[in-house]
């Protein structure tokens, strides 16, 4: 190749070097800057005059010395490339995002690559550390996370209530039955619905019907426990599974929710509306064979609430 | 008098490799097995003065064959010929009487100077 | 599974090649952790992408795994290394690299990228070098944390028919540490790769 050939490559490269859309930085073995391309000096705002000849640690400090030695000593040492991703840090170099207005992250996520560089000696070692700006993949990946997450959550949950829904709810009725009788743990499950919910319907419409429902919802999720699994049965039916819980405590709860929700004003589409509930207790118990048997037995203990004149709950007791 | 070499590695690639790279002005007599029992044999039969040994190989391992050479005090001048080359083998080879450990991909030049160190060219 | 695409020689000294890179693996990765691998014999295969999981003979497929992916490619030659790291293996790990505090996500994948980079990269360039190529890889991507095996090979949206795969399970001595790494060359990069190791065989 003739020299006038080679002044042209150098020049076109030293181009590219430039407007190249990527981070370019060699560094030696001190980790000082040997070259600063046109992208490095755009988001630092030191030009390569600048930059040159000092440390990456005193020009960033916002690097972890230890860590980035860490990746970067095997590349001189053994002539490998290392990696570095956004996943595991989101960014090396604290620059602000490239797209200032619109970008959605306020700082560029970045991967970036350390590669050993052929030099000239062997007792002199170069690395080449190249940056890309990968914030527009970062953010995506959330997003999708995020809304896989939301998507998730909505399978699971019932809208009005925020409670589960019938589905996730039994499924975990289901689990929790095994591992009763399994561990032979005490656990109590009460059932429990609204008195007299079709007059609210009727009297004063879906709307305030709908209120009264999440409203009560409220007061279950605010009574129960963390341990606690409340769920939404039917259209008016609650469940709530109480772990861990021998039946002197659960009939303390169902008291403690009763009495709250006799006492409620439950504002209600203009109106200030008052129920009741009535609610059945089961505890567990080993002879069940599964957990549809556990379901029943508490429904049959709300059944005779209902029969003894509602605002009430009783105790599942089993025929001898 | 040549030499009875053996060649114990379970690639036939390999045991190519390890031929090429013996100096072909070393009057030898060179066997292959492809494993260690295959490996074994030979030597009892008095194929191997020199071995060159592989570490993985299936049925019986390089080790296996070294603790039985050791076991048997059989005749075998063996030189571990590995890609296995952890500071662990090296050190695990040489306690179980290997004389030397060469790391593959081997060449001309590194058995040459396996060879003369030992005085075997 | 070998069809015609490689001969039994070829075979061969794929399997070779395989070995003495993950070798060289071996020896990083041993002397990073201070500990000693256990080296099989490599597998070589040609496979569909609907037998992937079989070319992961040494991982269940009900296993929760974290995995990742680093693509390479050199002189017309391509593929891609796969690691994938059965969960139970983290805390041994850890305890190896020294890593103090908490196993998060965040640590073990700070450890995934470590050991992937030894591995990965070693073998790649241990291949590489045998053959005359040098290899260049692109940036790792987490296929996934703590999910099922299954789930990580999703053959859905796989635009090829055959691949040579080179499988390596790694264990480490006296720990719970199980990791499996597969590379995979591309139907297209078959017959370079034969050109280049006819030039050995010779």
């Amino acid at each position: 190749m003739s020299a006038n050939n080679e002044l042209v490559q150098l020049h076109s490269i030293m181009d590219v070097l430039k407007s190249i859309d990527v981070g370019l930085v060699i560094l030696d073995q001190h980790y000082d800057v040997h070259l600063w391309n046109g992208f490095m000096e755009s988001h630092s705002g030191l030009s390569p005059e600048e930059a040159t000849g000092r440390s990456l640690f005193t020009l960033f400090p916002e690097i972890p010395e230890d860590w980035f030695i860490s990746k970067a000593e095997p590349v001189f040492q053994l002539k490998s490339q290392a990696f570095t991703i956004w996943e595991q840090r989101p960014y090396l170099v604290k620059f602000k995002n490239n797209r200032p207005i619109t970008g959605r992250s306020e700082f560029m996520y970045q991967n970036t690559s350390i590669i050993p560089i052929e030099s000239p000696s062997p007792d002199v070692s170069f690395v080449c550390l190249v940056i890309y700006d990968v914030s527009d993949i970062a953010v995506g990946k959330q997003d999708l996370m995020l809304v896989n997450d939301e998507l998730a959550e909505l399978g699971r949950t019932d809208a009005l209530t925020q409670l589960f829904n019938r589905g996730h709810w039994e499924k975990i009725l289901e689990a929790e039955f095994e591992r009763e009788k399994r561990y032979n743990n005490e656990a109590t499950l009460i059932m429990l619905d609204i008195d007299h919910f079709k007059n609210v319907n009727d009297t004063y419409g879906h709307q305030a019907g709908d209120d009264v429902i999440r409203t009560l919802s409220s007061i279950i999720r605010q009574t129960a426990r963390k341990s606690d699994i409340c769920g939404r049965y039917g259209g008016e039916e609650f469940g709530i599974i109480l772990p861990e819980t021998p039946v002197d405590q659960a009939e303390i709860f169902a008291e403690r929710l009763r009495k709250k929700v006799e006492a409620a004003v439950i504002p209600a589409d203009n109106h200030e509306l008052q129920i009741t509930i009535s609610s059945g207790l089961a505890s567990f118990d080993p002879s069940f064979e599964d957990h549809t048997q556990w379901l029943e037995a508490s429904d049959k203990a709300l059944y005779q609430s209902k029969e003894n004149g509602r605002n009430q709950y009783t105790l599942y007791k089993p025929q001898s | 008098m040549s030499t009875p070499v053996l060649i114990c590695d379970d690639s036939s690639f390999a045991r190519k490799q390890m031929a090429r790279a013996l100096p072909s002005e070393w009057d030898v007599e060179v066997s292959f097995a492809c494993d260690g029992l295959e490996g074994l044999e030979m030597i009892r039969a008095g194929k191997g003065d020199v071995v060159f040994l592989d570490l993985t190989m299936p049925n019986l391992d390089g080790y296996g064959v070294l603790e039985t050479i050791q076991k048997e005090n059989l005749n075998a001048m063996v030189i571990v010929v590995s890609g296995d080359i952890q500071p662990d083998a090296q050190a695990r080879v040489q306690k179980l009487g290997a004389m030397d450990f060469i790391k593959k991909p081997i060449d001309q030049e590194k058995a040459v100077s396996i060879l003369e160190k030992f005085g075997l060219l | 599974m070998t069809n015609q695409l490689i001969t039994e020689d070829q075979r061969d000294c794929y399997q070779e090649l395989s070995n003495v890179a993950m070798g060289q693996a071996a020896d990083r990765l041993a002397q990073l952790l201070e500990a000693y691998i256990i080296l099989p014999i490599p597998k070589i295969n040609i496979i569909a992408p609907c037998d992937l999981h079989m070319a992961l003979s040494g991982v269940d497929s009900e296993d929760k795994a974290s995995s990742v992916c680093q693509g390479f490619i050199g002189s017309g030659i391509a593929g891609e290394a796969l690691l994938i790291f059965n969960d139970t293996s983290f805390s041994d790990l850890a305890s190896l690299m020294k890593y103090k505090g908490e196993l998060d996500d965040q640590t073990q994948l700070e450890l995934l990228m470590d050991v992937s980079s030894v591995l990965i990269g070693a073998c790649i360039q241990g291949i590489g070098s045998q053959i005359d190529v040098s290899f260049s890889q692109s940036h790792p991507v987490v296929l996934g944390q703590h999910v099922s095996v299954a789930n990580i090979l999703q053959d859905e949206h796989t635009h090829w028919d055959q691949s040579l795969t080179v499988e390596i399970h790694y264990t480490i001595e006296n720990m719970s540490v199980d990791c499996e790494l597969l590379l995979l060359f591309t139907e297209d990069s078959i017959a370079k790769l034969n050109q280049r190791i006819d030039y050995l065989l010779d």
